[in-house]
């Protein structure tokens, strides 16, 4: 009985005009996103790779170390070949930092920065349209499943055979869940031989891994809604009531309480502002290089050689002095930088993790951080990032502060060896694991099915006990 | 055999529904549940299919209490409501496939379906139409063909026949004597008075949940029911 009454489900449904519509749009819709995402990717990575020789060649045509190290260089965000399916922040997010001995380093140069229209309307990735039209269409295939029953008479009709509740629940679950996934898997195996055969992409085992672990979180994502979908619907007397009710749940759900959370988030634990910690950053810089104005001043009447002493030991002398002293100054001005950008990242990582925490009550919030994890696009992922570069700066600085010292010429008027890069320290880093990723997406993934069981063991005592007349 | 004893249903808002009924269709029996809206003949049919509780009393089907033995009661009895819109998307013969598998019955082929489809009257070219092209006639009988597969013991209509035309309610007479003629126990809930007159063994009108004046055909030979409906229900006023 029970195979019947899933085939039932899934013949009803296949037959319906909305199945035909759900299915060319998903089609559509799903195919039309991983192509973006694929194109989107294959053209970031030219940019990446032009972007990397670009630097190289701008390091080496540099006049002097001291050039170099004012110029500084260039760290490329390396786009992830998942961005294709969840694009999470990375177009939101800078794609390059400079690191100079000046400045702290900071990612710059977002793709929305440069297109700002670009923002308005976000990406338009495979997450993207699950989160927003295939729960859509979770909720229009479950909106009347036992009410619409009720007022076609048909429940009426199988109630009066013996069928018992719990097993024509049961079968409505599944049929209709099957029958959901139908439009849904189709488009998807399309999107997989895409990114096979696509020449630009190459995924690795770990890639696989991730996405099939993304396509899962997508089903969870969906069963949420289709849950919801069976509960509301067992829940009333009307369709158009059920139809109604699942829609302001979908858009608190989707919509207000993810932007919600974000706004509490920066009441409750408000950051200063950039401008502010730069002007800190600044006050100390200037502090410390009026001090060491003085400082050289006063070591050089201290230390000038006396008529008949060694002019060339007091060059060595001084070289050594101002190379320990600018390795000192640096060391203060990282020091000092680090700090506050300690601390204001604290302050911004407890913002950040108070708003997501308080957004994950929505499912759509969890599909999204869940998927950005996986595909190596969230905002951990590229905290991380920036913080290597953080960690790179000091490495370089003392590179090039050294390169600078060892190369002043007192005699010729200033630094004019030639820039030789093949002992440049280079910046590296190493991509989340996928363990990692995954422990991060749990929270989002039980949140999840915790809503599933909710809704699933609400449609089902609510069933039971449904009035059917 | 369809019985009722003591059978009683009071609303959470109070209100009384069945009272205290006491009624027996017996094998071979068309009777006639006649009443206006809201007088408990619908709510005596849910109780006899066990949609909603009894606040007292049984009700039995083949002596089979509803409440305690709920699905096993279910095996024999038939139910055709008031205008079932069925499964839209399916045809005449996938509705009547899944809802015979329902009902228990397997290995019938499309022939024998065609078979019961035909003796209800549904045109041939209607068999593999979907039924939300129907007019409300080809619904119900679809719903007999429905009924007839199962072949149950019993069988309850609501308001089978409302909104039929002329024809349609002539032959859907037919096939509700023709079940009766097979020894089954028809109830059947009704306001079409003048059609049920034509098939009924037994009426009975049914006011704020009572079932009063009981009569057999024969003791309806010559008499106007209109008349008689009016006169019992202005008397109880």
């Amino acid at each position: 009985m029970l195979k019947d009454i899933i085939r039932k489900e899934i013949v009803e449904t296949i037959t319906s005009p909305k199945f035909v519509f759900t299915f060319l749009l998903c089609a559509v819709l799903i195919l039309l996103s991983v192509y973006t995402g694929i194109t989107n990717y294959s053209s970031e990575r030219k940019e990446f790779n032009a972007a990397v020789a670009l630097n190289k060649k701008n390091l080496e045509s540099q006049p002097s170390y001291q050039a170099l190290a004012g110029l500084g260089t260039k760290i490329n965000r390396p786009p992830q070949v998942l961005s294709a399916i969840a694009s999470g922040v990375d177009e939101a997010v800078g794609r390059v930092a400079t690191v100079n001995v000046a400045y702290d380093p900071n990612l710059v140069d977002s793709k929305y920065e440069s297109n700002p229209v670009f923002s308005v309307f976000g990406a338009l990735d495979l997450t993207f349209i699950v989160k927003i039209v295939l729960s859509l269409f979770a909720i229009l295939f479950t909106y009347d499943a036992i009410v619409g029953e009720k007022e076609r008479g048909t429940l009426k009709l199988t109630l009066s055979n013996k069928v018992p509740r719990d097993r024509l629940i049961l079968g409505k679950v599944i049929g209709g869940y099957i029958s959901l996934l139908i439009p849904l898997i189709i488009p998807l195996i399309l999107s997989l031989l895409i990114l096979m055969v696509y020449p630009d992409i190459h995924l690795t085992g770990g890639d696989w891994g991730r996405l099939l672990l993304m396509f899962l979180v997508f089903f969870l994502y969906l069963s949420v809604f289709f849950t919801l979908g069976l509960f509301v619907s067992a829940r009333t007397n009307k369709s158009s009531t059920s139809f109604l009710i699942l829609l302001f749940i979908w858009v608190v759900f989707v919509t207000v309480i993810p932007k919600v959370s974000v706004m509490a988030a920066a009441q409750i634990k408000p950051i200063p502002s950039v401008h502010e910690i730069t002007s800190k950053k600044d006050a100390f810089l200037q502090q410390v290089q009026g001090g060491a104005q003085k400082k050289v001043m006063d070591w050089v009447k201290e230390n000038s050689p006396k008529p008949g002493e060694d002019q060339k030991a007091f060059q060595d002398k001084f070289k050594k002095f101002l190379e320990d002293y600018q390795q000192d100054l640096t060391s203060q001005i990282d020091a000092n930088n680090a700090a506050l950008e300690r601390d204001y990242q604290a302050k911004k990582r407890a913002q950040q993790n108070l708003a997501i925490n308080l957004s994950r009550i929505s499912p759509a919030s969890a599909l999204t951080f869940s998927t950005m994890s996986l595909a190596r696009t969230g905002l951990d992922e590229n905290q991380r990032f920036l913080d290597s570069i953080r960690a790179y700066k000091p490495i370089f600085t003392k590179w090039a502060n050294a390169k600078m010292m060892s190369n002043i010429d007192f005699t010729g008027g200033g630094a004019t060896a030639k820039v030789v890069l093949d002992d440049m320290p280079l910046h590296s880093f190493e991509n989340e694991s996928l363990s990692k990723s995954l422990a991060r997406t749990i929270p989002d993934v039980v949140l999840m099915a915790v809503l599933i069981i909710v809704f699933f063991v609400g449609a089902y005592v609510s069933f039971l006990k449904y009035d059917v007349r | 055999m369809l019985e009722t004893q003591n059978l009683t249903k009071i609303y959470e808002d109070g209100r009384l529904a069945v009272d205290h009924l006491t009624m027996k269709v017996e094998p071979g029996e068309i009777f006639c549940m006649f009443g206006a809206n809201g007088a408990g003949k619908t709510t005596t049919i849910n109780l006899f299919l066990n949609f909603i509780p009894p606040t007292e009393g049984t009700a039995l089907i083949e002596g089979i209490d509803v409440v305690r033995e709920p699905l096993r009661s279910k095996e024999y009895v038939s139910f055709v409501s008031e205008n079932v819109m069925l499964y839209g998307n399916f045809t005449a013969i996938q509705n009547l496939d899944y809802f015979t598998k329902l009902a228990g019955k397997r290995g019938l082929t499309k022939a024998d379906y065609a078979a019961v489809l035909q003796s209800v009257g549904l045109q041939k070219d209607a068999y593999d139409a979907r039924s939300k092209t129907y007019s409300k006639g080809m619904r119900q009988k679809l719903g007999l063909a429905i009924a007839i597969i199962k072949d149950a013991p019993n069988v309850i209509l609501d308001e089978p026949t409302s909104g039929l035309d002329p024809k349609s309610g002539q032959e859907f007479l037919k096939l509700l004597t023709a079940m009766r003629d097979k020894g089954k126990s028809v109830l059947i809930s009704t306001h079409d008075i003048f059609r049920a007159k034509l098939i009924a063994d037994r009426v009975g009108f049914m006011k704020n949940g009572k079932l009063g004046l009981l009569m057999t055909r024969k003791e309806l030979e010559g008499k106007d029911l209109t008349e008689l409906y009016v006169q019992y229900m202005d008397e109880r006023d």
